[in-house]
């Protein structure tokens, strides 16, 4: 069988993809660039635009040109179309739709109240399988690119590997042993409910495997990760993902007002938001929606749910283990041979990635998601670009204004931050920068002596650059991975899938985010 | 997109196993770091 497609449509991309990279080189699109706020992605809009749209030329030149014959060369470079397919549409969605919507979130935000774009999660992931749904239910995919969407499941795994890169195992040393109990009760709970619970309403085991990792563990990344373990079908992992996002929605809304309705503390809200709310950016979003003048919350439930995240090798063991029983039927099943056959390499990667970042190498070991503290003089006193020494140290007139507002400042905690930050200059530690930081938040001092303490933020935060380049990375893996993932999802599956799913995730929501709140207000303290 | 559509692979995957797949994301992902550790 002959793969390769005489088509002129890689060549046209590939034109289509260089001359959008030579009119941003070229300013032509400055006013759209700024209309949309993408400047900063300027950058990556000329290098992918000229790395995959020459690709696209040269391929496509070969396609119409060349002779081709059954083979390895004829299998593989005739993905190539599809790939381009796919990438010409997550351009789209990540340079235009994705800032565009979030343009409008801001803009609509006086009148309802909200954001709805960050609400709703309106974002690449959801755009991305929506415009690949669009495509193949409207316009039907092409025939010469349906070869190169089969390779979208290999970037989602490769986006999941990378994913490792961005945690540490010196962040986790901030959890205390009841927070990493309360974390695995719920995770596991969760799955064993949605596996007993899909299996008695008769589901198909790959989709209530892909369900229950993603309910369990962290939302999106995880049905990802789980899907190729139970062969999951790609619309049985849209069917996860939407469901997931659709809770979570919900969860924003209710966690906050629900917490402040029982009294909850700051650290007992945060374990109860990082355990209960299925999706990350949602755990933020509730956690921020709490307590808007501090990052407290936002801390203890960024940690909880970070742990959530490394529960995954687990869960795709015991999934491994599951699905082969449920399918074979078999009584005893050998976990040895399970394991050696079934368990996806590219979960093992996500540890070697998680391994290696902890050793240090990307950033330094304590980094955050790439984020870490230094107060040393080799960053406080440093060159700019031009060779200008820049001096990061605050200055008489700055601590002048920090003084005068010294009085405003009543928590014991935060008064001493303070005084420590007047005397030495500087942030002296990681828990004053997050004390002060609760400070500006709550907006407590004049503008001008906010101001500082920013500045004084600034000044010791630093962001890893091959961190801050694994998360670009990541995005577009998952762009890759979603759009080709919706290209594969027809009106007659999302049909011959039903409600069951929405029903069933939603309900193991409920009880997870009831069951955790009961243990939260029971065991966790406002110190863990 | 049905599966006979293809001699090679299944509807989701171009690669013969799953194993194969999960190799070549481990590689490409590796390289990827590589050229981040050396580049960025």
């Amino acid at each position: 069988m002959v793969y390769t497609k005489r088509t002129p449509w890689t060549l046209i991309m590939g034109v289509i993809m260089v001359a959008y990279a030579y009119l941003v080189q070229s300013g032509a699109l400055a006013a759209v660039i700024k209309y949309l706020g993408t400047g900063r992605h300027a950058g990556e809009m000329l290098t992918l635009g000229y790395t995959f749209g020459g690709i696209a030329i040269l391929i496509g030149l070969w396609q119409l040109i060349a002779k081709t014959a059954e083979g390895h060369v004829d299998y593989y470079l005739s993905t190539i179309g599809g790939v381009m397919f796919i990438m010409l549409v997550a351009f789209i969605v990540k340079w235009g739709l994705d800032p565009q919507m979030a343009q409008w979130g801001r803009a609509a935000q006086p009148t309802l109240g909200f954001n709805f774009a960050s609400v709703m999660n309106l974002n690449y992931v959801v755009m991305g399988i929506i415009a690949g749904i669009v495509i193949v239910n409207v316009f039907k995919v092409p025939d010469w690119a349906e070869n190169g969407v089969r390779l979208s499941r290999l970037g989602l795994k490769t986006g999941v590997i990378l994913l490792g890169a961005l945690y540490s195992f010196a962040e986790l040393q901030q959890l205390g042993k009841l927070s990493v109990v309360l974390i695995g009760i719920f995770v596991l709970g969760s799955v064993g409910v949605v596996l007993w619970w899909g299996a008695r309403r008769n589901l198909p085991n790959s989709m209530t495997g892909v369900l229950s990792a993603g309910v369990g563990v962290c939302g999106v990344s995880a049905a990802v990760a789980a899907a190729p373990v139970v062969q999951a079908k790609s619309t049985e992992i849209a069917y996860t993902i939407g469901t997931i996002l659709l809770f979570g929605v919900i969860c924003m809304f209710a966690f906050p007002i629900i917490g402040k309705a029982l009294g909850m503390g700051y650290i007992t809200f945060g374990a109860w938001a990082g355990t209960g709310i299925l999706n990350s950016a949602q755990v933020a979003g509730a956690a921020l929606a709490f307590q808007p003048t501090g990052i407290e919350t936002l801390k203890v439930a960024e940690i909880f749910n970070i742990t959530r995240v490394l529960f995954l090798p687990i869960i795709v063991i015991w999934l491994a283990i599951w699905y082969v029983k449920r399918e074979v039927g078999a009584q005893k099943v050998n976990v040895g041979q399970v394991l050696v056959s079934k368990f996806p390499l590219f979960v093992l990667g996500f540890i070697l990635m998680f391994l290696l970042s902890s050793t240090g190498i990307f950033a330094p070991a304590r980094h955050y998601q790439g984020s870490y503290f230094d107060n040393s003089d080799k960053v406080m006193i440093k060159k700019d670009r031009s060779g200008k020494e820049v001096n990061n140290y605050l200055k008489d007139p700055d601590l002048e204004l920090l003084k005068k507002d010294a009085a405003k400042i009543t928590r014991d905690d935060q008064k001493a931050a303070l005084q420590r930050l007047i005397g030495n200059k500087k942030l002296m530690s990681i828990e004053d920068d997050d004390t002060l930081r609760g400070v500006v938040n709550a907006k407590l001092m004049s503008k001008e002596g906010n101001a500082v303490l920013v500045k004084a933020h600034r000044a010791v935060r630093h962001t890893a650059a091959k961190i801050a380049m694994f998360r670009d990375l990541i995005a577009w893996f998952f762009t890759f991975g979603l759009v080709g993932l919706g290209m594969q999802i027809t009106m007659a599956s999302i049909k011959q899938a039903g409600g069951q799913p929405l029903v069933i995730g939603s309900f193991v929501g409920v009880i997870k985010a009831v069951g955790s709140l009961i243990v939260v207000m029971l065991l966790v303290h406002e110190t863990i | 997109m049905s599966e006979e559509k293809f001699d090679r692979g299944s509807a989701l995957t171009i690669f013969g196993t799953d194993r194969h797949e999960d190799l070549v994301a481990l590689v490409l992902a590796l390289v990827i770091a590589l050229l981040v550790y050396l580049y960025v």
